[in-house]
Parts: C-alpha cells; sequence; structure tokens
C-alpha cells in the first residue's frame, strides 16, 4: 500500500539481549518492520514477548546490561549511532513515547502544563510565556475541558483518562513525526479507551506522524492499524496489513488470538484459548518458539526453527505447516455455517 | 507566576489550619524575636564577646531569683543572660550543623545512587563506617582532638551528622530512579543532569527536609550533652548546655539548683518541641505524596 513511499523509520534484525546473572535473556530476537509516514504499526503479541523492549530499544532508554544489535534507522540517520546529545534531541522532538500507566507517568510534584512546558522550552527554544500558551493549546487539542484551569493542576488533580490525554499532549507538544504508544489504553476503561484511540487517530489525520502501536488487544489493532507485526517469544511470527491479518492469519498464533476473541453472533460454551504461558526467555524451546502451544506441532517444530517466509505479496508468517492452519479454518468456517 | 502564587497560598492555608502547626510555629517565631532582641533584653557590656555570661558574682554557690537576675546565678554566671543569649548559640548550632550535613549527605546520596556499581558500593561503606561509631563518642573524641569550643562542636557534629541523609537520600533516589515519569522525562529528551534536579530530587527531597527540620532540635540537644560531658563549649559560654554543666556538681541539692535545670531545661524542651512540631506539619502540608 504505502510502497512506493520511503519508510520513515527502518527497524532491521534488531536484537536486544540482556546478560543476567542466570544467563542471557534474549527479549528482543532479530525483528524487522518499516514504519512509513503517517501510518499506524501494530505490534501485537502476550505480555513478556518484547514489545515493549522493542520501543526501549529503538528510544535509546535502556539500562546499561542490555546489548543492542542490528539496526534502526530513522530519515536516513542510523539511531544507535548517534552521540547521546544527538539522541536527546530526537527523543520528544522526533520520536515521542506515551506510556501505559498514566498514574504514574507524570511526575506528582509538577502541574501538567509544567511537564508539558519543559518538552516545549527544551526542543523549540519557547519562552517561558509562549510556552505555556501552547501547553493550553494542546491541551485543549487533546480534549481537556477547562485547559487554562488544568494547566495548572497536580496530575492527583486528574482522571485518569485526563492523565493519558495529558500524556499524549506532552507527547505531541514538540509535533512529532513517530508516536511510540506503548499499551496507552490498558490501564484505561473501556469507554475511555476508545475516547483516547479516537483521539489518537484525528490527532494523527491532524499532525500526520506515524504511530507505533503496541498492545496485547487485538480489539485496538483492528481500531487503529493499517500494518501488524505480530510478536511471539522475541521475534516476528507474522506480519502483513491489518485487514488481512484478521481475515487471513496464517500462522497458529494469530490463529489462536484471534479465536480467542468472544464473540457475540455464535453460540459459544467455553471460550477458546491459547494452552500454556509465553515460555521463560531463559529457557526458549528449540526449534520453533511457539512449539510447546501450538495444536500442530510435528516433530519438526522442536528441531529447527522455520524462517518468515512471504506466504502471499507482503504477508509473512513463521510456519512450517502453514496449510494445517488453513485447514483448520475451514473446518471452522464449515462449523459456522451449521 | 499568580497561579503559583495563589497554590503557595493554599498550601500555607492548609498548614495553619492544623492547631499543633500554629503551636510549633509560633514557639519558633518567639524563639526568633528572642534570639534577635536579645542584644537588647540583655545588652553586653561594652567591647566584651557577648556570647560570654558575663560574671556576676565571685562565689560559687547559687544564687536563687532575685529582681536583678530573674532566673538566679550559677558558677557566678547570670541564668538569665544565659538562657537569652543561648538562644541565639541554639540556632547557630541547629541551622548550621543539620543545614551542612543534609548538604553533604544529599551529595553524597546522590553521586551514590546516580552512578550506582562500584561508586556506590565504595560511598556507601565509607558510610557504614562513620555509622558504626556510636555518634556521641565520635564526636567526644572529636572536640578532644579539636579543642573546646562551640565551632569545634559544630565541626564535630557535621562529620558524624551526614549518614542518615546520605541513605536516606540513596534509598529514595534509587526507588524515584525506576518510576515511570523519569522514563518519560528521559522519552522526552531531557538532559540527565535535570531529570535528577528537576524531576527526582524533588520527590526525593521532602524526607530529607523534614528530618533536617526536627534535627535541628535534637541537635541543640546533643550539643549540650557535649557540654554537659565538659567537651563542648567553654566554660561561661552563653549556650544553655553551659549552663546546665554547671548545675552538674548542685545535683544533689536540688532545692538549691533548680533553678539552673529549670530554665535553660524548659528553653531547651520547647525548641526541641518546636522544630518538631514545625517539621511534621512541613511533611503533612508540602509533600505531595501524603496528600
Amino acid at each position: 500500500m504505502n510502497k512506493d513511499k520511503r519508510p520513515l523509520l527502518e527497524v532491521k534484525d534488531l536484537t536486544t539481549y540482556f546478560h543476567t546473572e542466570d544467563g542471557l535473556v534474549k527479549a528482543v530476537d532479530g525483528i524487522s518492520y518499516e514504519v512509513f509516514p503517517g501510518e499506524t504499526l501494530g505490534i501485537v503479541g502476550e505480555s513478556g514477548c518484547g514489545k515493549s523492549v522493542n520501543a526501549l530499544s529503538i528510544m535509546r532508554l535502556l539500562e546499561s546490561n542490555a546489548d543492542v544489535g542490528g539496526s534502526i534507522s530513522f530519515e536516513g540517520q542510523s539511531l544507535p549511532e548517534l552521540s547521546e546529545r544527538k539522541m536527546r534531541g530526537i527523543r520528544g522532538n522526533d520520536i515521542a513515547m506515551i506510556f501505559q500507566e498514566p498514574m504514574t507517568a507524570l511526575n506528582p510534584v509538577f502541574t501538567v502544563g509544567n511537564q508539558i512546558e519543559e518538552a516545549i522550552i527544551l526542543h523549540q527554544n519557547k519562552s517561558q510565556d509562549e510556552a505555556h500558551k501552547m501547553a493550553i493549546d494542546m491541551l485543549r487539542k487533546v480534549g481537556i475541558p477547562e485547559p487554562t484551569k488544568r494547566v495548572d493542576e497536580y496530575p492527583h488533580e486528574l482522571s485518569g483518562g485526563m492523565r493519558q490525554r495529558a500524556m499524549i499532549a506532552m507527547a505531541l507538544s514538540c509535533n512529532p513525526r513517530v508516536l511510540i504508544a506503548d499499551e496507552p489504553t490498558t490501564a484505561l476503561d473501556v469507554t475511555i479507551q476508545a475516547q483516547i484511540l479516537e483521539l489518537m487517530k484525528s490527532l494523527q489525520d491532524e499532525y500526520g506522524m506515524s504511530i507505533i502501536m503496541i498492545t496485547h488487544d487485538l480489539g485496538v489493532i483492528a481500531e487503529v492499524a493499517d500494518r501488524v507485526v505480530v510478536m511471539y517469544a522475541g521475534k516476528v511470527v507474522e506480519y502483513a496489513d491489518a485487514v488481512t491479518l484478521f481475515k487471513n492469519p496464517k500462522h497458529p498464533y494469530t490463529w489462536g488470538l484471534l479465536n480467542a476473541i468472544p464473540r457475540l453472533d455464535i453460540e459459544q460454551d467455553t471460550l477458546y484459548n491459547i494452552p500454556g504461558v509465553v515460555p521463560d526467555p531463559l529457557h526458549f524451546p528449540e526449534g520453533c518458539k511457539f512449539n510447546t502451544r501450538c495444536t500442530f506441532c510435528e516433530e519438526r517444530c522442536k528441531k529447527e526453527e522455520p524462517e518468515l517466509i512471504e506466504v502471499e505479496k507482503n504477508h509473512y508468517a513463521r510456519c512450517f505447516f502453514i496449510e494445517k492452519v488453513e485447514k483448520e479454518k475451514a473446518k471452522t468456517k464449515a462449523g459456522e455455517n451449521l | 507566576m499568580s497561579v503559583k502564587k495563589t497554590e503557595f497560598k493554599r498550601m500555607i492555608r492548609r498548614y495553619f489550619k492544623i492547631p499543633t502547626n500554629v503551636l510549633g510555629t509560633l514557639l519558633l517565631i518567639i524563639f526568633i524575636i528572642i534570639a534577635i532582641l536579645a542584644p537588647v533584653i540583655c545588652p553586653p557590656k561594652a567591647g566584651a564577646d557577648p556570647f560570654k555570661i558575663p560574671i556576676a558574682t565571685w562565689s560559687a554557690a547559687p544564687v536563687a531569683p532575685t529582681a536583678d537576675h530573674p532566673f538566679g546565678i550559677i558558677g557566678g554566671r547570670d541564668i538569665f543572660y544565659g538562657v537569652i543569649w543561648g538562644t541565639r548559640s541554639a540556632f547557630k548550632i541547629g541551622l548550621v550543623v543539620s543545614l551542612i550535613s543534609a548538604l553533604i549527605g544529599v551529595v553524597v546520596g546522590s553521586i551514590s545512587s546516580y552512578f550506582g556499581g562500584w561508586v556506590d558500593e565504595i560511598m556507601m561503606r565509607i558510610t557504614d563506617i562513620f555509622m558504626s561509631i556510636p555518634f556521641l563518642v565520635a564526636a567526644m573524641i572529636m572536640t578532644t582532638i579539636l579543642g573546646k569550643g562551640l565551632d569545634k562542636v559544630m565541626v564535630a557534629l557535621i562529620i558524624f551528622g551526614w549518614m542518615r541523609v546520605a541513605r536516606l537520600i540513596r534509598g529514595n533516589i534509587l526507588q524515584a530512579k525506576s518510576e515511570q515519569y523519569v522514563l518519560a522525562a528521559k522519552a522526552l529528551g531531557i538532559p540527565d543532569w535535570k531529570i535528577i534536579v528537576k524531576h527526582i530530587l524533588p520527590n526525593t527531597i521532602f524526607p530529607v527536609l523534614v528530618q533536617v527540620s526536627m534535627r535541628i532540635g535534637s541537635l541543640v540537644i546533643t550539643a549540650a550533652a557535649l557540654s554537659f560531658l565538659g567537651v563542648g563549649a567553654e566554660p561561661g559560654y552563653a549556650d544553655w548546655g553551659t549552663i546546665l554543666s554547671y548545675s552538674r556538681n548542685w545535683m544533689t541539692e536540688l532545692d538549691k539548683s533548680w533553678f539552673a535545670i529549670l530554665y535553660p531545661g524548659t528553653a531547651m524542651v520547647l525548641f526541641v518541641l518546636a522544630w518538631n512540631l514545625v517539621g511534621d506539619g512541613l511533611r503533612d502540608t508540602f509533600d505531595p505524596k501524603m496528600k
């Protein structure tokens, strides 16, 4: 869809290993994707699959025990090679980030306005007064009522939804090119969730930024994403545009995730779930990382790891037995028609 | 700016809503007024060091309060003069010692927790060594080495008084470092030093401020204890502890020397009480986590 454009952010073979006392943890193990201008890339996966570590690797915000490899290029600049000073100029200004917990991501001792102004003053050389006005404008844009009053309030005086709006205002205050949203709606209730997603979409239209939406919630992905990366145990297991992924999942994991969504249109006695849990990152299984939980697992899956292959145009999956998933899909479809 | 002012006003109002805060502040104000007005209340002799209590009589026996010497005389010194000018000494000891030692503690604690690793390890072990020496013993040895005098006592108290603050601030910074707002600030491209000064310290400094204000009171007691033991201020110095030390020889005859304990003792108790009440009040009002 966007193949004619050049990617804004290109991540190639990104690896993030942590050296811990218990051994090497391969949190992110060779993932590649691109983000095009103005699009939303969804990164989806269960807790502990490396979604957030991937984001922090891009921003270079990990502690020193993290070992980041591979290439990350933003508008032609290689981020891992930039000096810390230059990287600081990119953080907040070109690539901004919003976090999962609006309760803790704002500093409790400063007013909301003060925290928004800080970034504006830092990156845009504005005076305190100008920055204050811009902060009020930003708060108005993210839909906070009475922005002139709220700007001088402390985070504890705002509700969860309002704090997340304030976080978004903070992240967007310098008009970044890429916004990385790390589970921005997970801590919010469903109504507020929908409002925040709506807000992000409308701000995206207004500013034309790209969004990397990191979430474990396929509903959120369906709502906002143009293309989707499905991650499992630090690897990309499927990569396609959102419509294709939802209509025609190829990897057993994606298929399982989609099946696990409760449906209102058919009668279900028990909800489907993927058996087991994400394996401990210190002891990933041999072969395909998903083999411990996969219903289609065979001997081969326990010995060698499948490559990420292009199963159709622009649709990649990492599985030896895609045809089995196809069969199973056909069965459930037939079942539905009964 | 106006908004910040109203916020400040709101805090002040909240502070004065609580009766004990009002009491503490009032006591403190009275002490401040006494300290300021000391030369008016008890004018020192021209040319003499005002912190030397003038000798009222050459007899060593205590003299009960009279109109001329309202708090009586002990060791030949006028107790009233000592108590009034002693207020100045008390403020001097309390403020200078607690502020300087807190500053050392904040610097040590910040460096230690920020750099971590072996820097942290070495600095914390040094802190442990200082902590392992009993405070009073250490202070006594220091004053023996440095010699007598209130300024020497202050130096000794500073040298052995910074460790708690260092540990407190280190622990708090380590905790604050992992808070998400610190990560969020980093993600906005804010430089490290600014994150420490602006985002981490304000979240960690309140317990230190409370400790400082409470310590001001107790330091006066410690200094008095040293004076009482004879390793503090030189004899005749206008300091509550020095007056108490004169009464040491008359302890078995309280009926003759009660005033030498009562007046400086009361001053000391009220001074400590004032700082403790103010410290508590400050914590309750200004600590954002207490709201």
